[in-house]
């Protein structure tokens, strides 16, 4: 058949799209679709993620009588790494999860969208979902303990690093699990491996040594370090290896997450 | 000696010895080769199991067929699955995630992530509400929409901006008969602008009018294709006896003359010969008397019967 004069203007098309303005279409319809799809959710994954930090926030000073200043310090620069993470590692997948077990995820994976245009809309959904409540923490830090922030202005692109590699390391685990059950118990399991045994609320010293050095190499230690040296002055005073083992993570799973997105078995 | 002439593209949709292993060795499909002409309705029909989602999915990218090859055009789509995810256009079988979108704005946005402009998206999405008859939902959420009108809203958001491949997985799955024929008649008009569609289904019943013609999956494989009446050549001067049994009676024996009986619940199909019409009365009529039957119809064969011939199953004609 031949395409006539009068064919409407939403008759199949006979050219690809490419390039850039096909990249940039995919991302900004796709990050549409993701905040449309979760705007009832949203206001409710930012209440639930202050709650969680200004709990923590308070929480912590109930073990002392009276917090050490140092103590309130790390507190304060730990719980908003600990707000991302939870974010990225944890509600992340189980939206994904969630999408797959009601159906539906062939339809959005069969749509046409470059794989890091896609992954890239999920990485904004998370930073929308995640920088109020980290806001809300470091606010209610500073109410609580007054501990002396020495805020840079290196912090927007350290939140965003640390975002970005928490989203796609949950990301990339939820693409490549295949059953939703599954990836729900490995990313809450992780997530609970983070809190006991990541040093993100308390110093790396405090662990027996080998725990340390394996942290050396993980993401979650070292992603609270570079906060706190963005947030403190003093604190941290080499905080070069972890800025590095922190991209490298996040370039990893960058990789890995388009990867597991578009693979076909 | 050849000479290069300028030729429009030929659209069509090939899948050539198309084979697919699992892990494990189930062999979902084995060698399937069918095409699919631009402006054509195909129906793929087969029991569930059969290897008709296997194939889709690896039309669309989500599966990599062990060997053969799948293409639209001129492209080649097991070696660019970026590429069919642009050229096709997928309704799956399972109902879309649009309980927090209203059922304009899904169909928008999806228009809109398929490349489609605004004006034209917007003035598709608005006929595609109209033709379908879900007005009365347009602005409704999609957590409030019943399964049918859920179903609709489906159809509209695959072919608001239709790719040259339209795949509809069951598209009439909880759609009341009324709008069932609404949307037939926009996969007619897809067909018309040149889209091929990709039926896929087991109610034979729906497929014998809506599709062009048509392929019967059994096993992975291709078992016939052709077109419903082609199909229904080996069954002409036959006829279709169909007996509802009484509630957990055993199925009586069938005469030589009766042919593929298929029970189903308290149905029993059976086939045979016109000239055995007055035979088969008797028969049925006798099962009534006893008390094993209910009731009986005879009737012409349909496309059901040389489904039932081809694969020993019986469709799923819930509402035909």
């Amino acid at each position: 058949m031949i395409a006539t004069l009068d064919a409407p203007a939403w008759a199949p098309a006979t050219t690809l799209r490419s390039g850039a303005g096909y990249w940039w279409t995919g991302f900004t319809w796709m990050l549409r679709w993701h905040l449309s799809s979760l705007r009832m959710w949203l206001m409710l994954l930012v209440m639930i993620q202050a709650l969680i930090g200004v709990g923590y926030v308070l929480g912590f000073a109930l073990f002392f009588d009276e917090i050490p200043p140092a103590a309130a310090l790390w507190v304060s620069t730990g719980v908003p790494v600990l707000n991302l993470i939870l974010l990225g590692m944890l509600l992340g997948p189980q939206l994904v999860a969630g999408v797959k077990e009601q159906g539906g995820y062939d339809f959005l994976q069969a749509l046409p969208v470059p794989l890091t245009a896609a992954a890239a809309a999920w990485y904004v959904v998370t930073l929308v979902g995640g920088l109020p409540g980290m806001v809300i923490t470091l606010v209610a830090a500073e109410l609580r303990y007054h501990p002396p922030f020495a805020i840079s202005p290196l912090v927007v692109p350290v939140t965003l690093l640390i975002v970005f590699t928490g989203t796609m390391i949950g990301y990339a685990l939820a693409h490549a699990i295949t059953k939703p059950m599954t990836t729900q118990l490995i990313t809450q399991a992780l997530v609970f491996v983070a809190m006991g045994f990541a040093p993100i609320l308390f110093p790396a010293e405090q662990m027996p040594g080998w725990l340390a050095s394996v942290n050396e190499w993980l993401p979650l230690g070292p992603m609270a370090t570079i906060m706190r040296d963005t947030l403190t002055d003093g604190l941290i005073t080499d905080a070069g290896r972890a800025y590095l083992v922190v991209t490298v993570w996040g370039v990893a799973c960058g990789w890995l997450a388009v990867r597991a997105l578009g693979r076909r078995r | 000696m050849p000479v290069a002439v300028a030729v429009a593209t030929d659209w069509s949709f090939r899948a050539e010895d198309v084979t697919k292993v699992y892990k494990g060795g189930v062999r979902a499909n084995d060698g399937l080769t069918l095409r699919i002409e631009p402006g054509e309705v195909y129906g793929l029909l087969g029991p569930n199991g059969a290897g008709k989602s296997t194939l889709v999915k690896q039309v669309i990218g989500l599966l990599a067929p062990t060997s053969g090859t799948l293409a639209i055009g001129p492209h080649d789509l097991v070696a660019h699955p970026e590429i069919a995810r642009q050229l096709c256009s997928y309704l799956p079988q399972a109902q879309m995630p649009i309980d927090a979108f209203r059922a304009s704005e899904a169909i928008e946005l999806t228009g809109r992530i398929r490349g489609g402009d605004r004006a034209t998206v917007r003035a598709r999405t608005d006929a595609l509400i109209d033709a379908l008859g879900v007005e009365e939902w347009r602005t409704a959420m999609g957590l409030k929409l019943s399964g049918g009108v859920r179903r609709l809203v489906g159809f509209a958001m695959a072919v608001v901006v239709p790719g040259r491949l339209v795949i509809l997985d069951e598209p009439t799955n909880d759609i009341d008969p009324l709008r069932r024929r609404l949307l037939w008649r926009q996969v007619r008009a897809l067909s018309e602008q040149g889209c091929a569609v990709m039926l896929v289904t087991h109610n034979v019943l729906e497929a014998e009018k809506a599709v062009d013609r048509l392929a019967v999956v059994l096993d992975g494989r291709i078992v016939a294709e052709g077109t419903p009446s082609s199909l229904k050549a080996e069954d002409r001067g036959r006829l279709r006896l169909q007996l509802m049994l009484v509630p957990g009676s055993d199925t009586p024996a069938t005469p030589p003359w009766l042919s593929s009986a298929v029970r189903v619940g308290n149905s029993l199909v059976t086939a045979l010969d016109e000239a055995h019409a007055g035979h088969g009365i008797t028969w049925a009529q006798g099962l009534v008397d006893a008390g094993i039957a209910e009731e009986y119809a005879l009737g012409a064969s349909t496309l059901e019967d040389a489904y039932i011939r081809l694969t020993g199953h019986v469709s799923d004609d819930d509402e035909a």
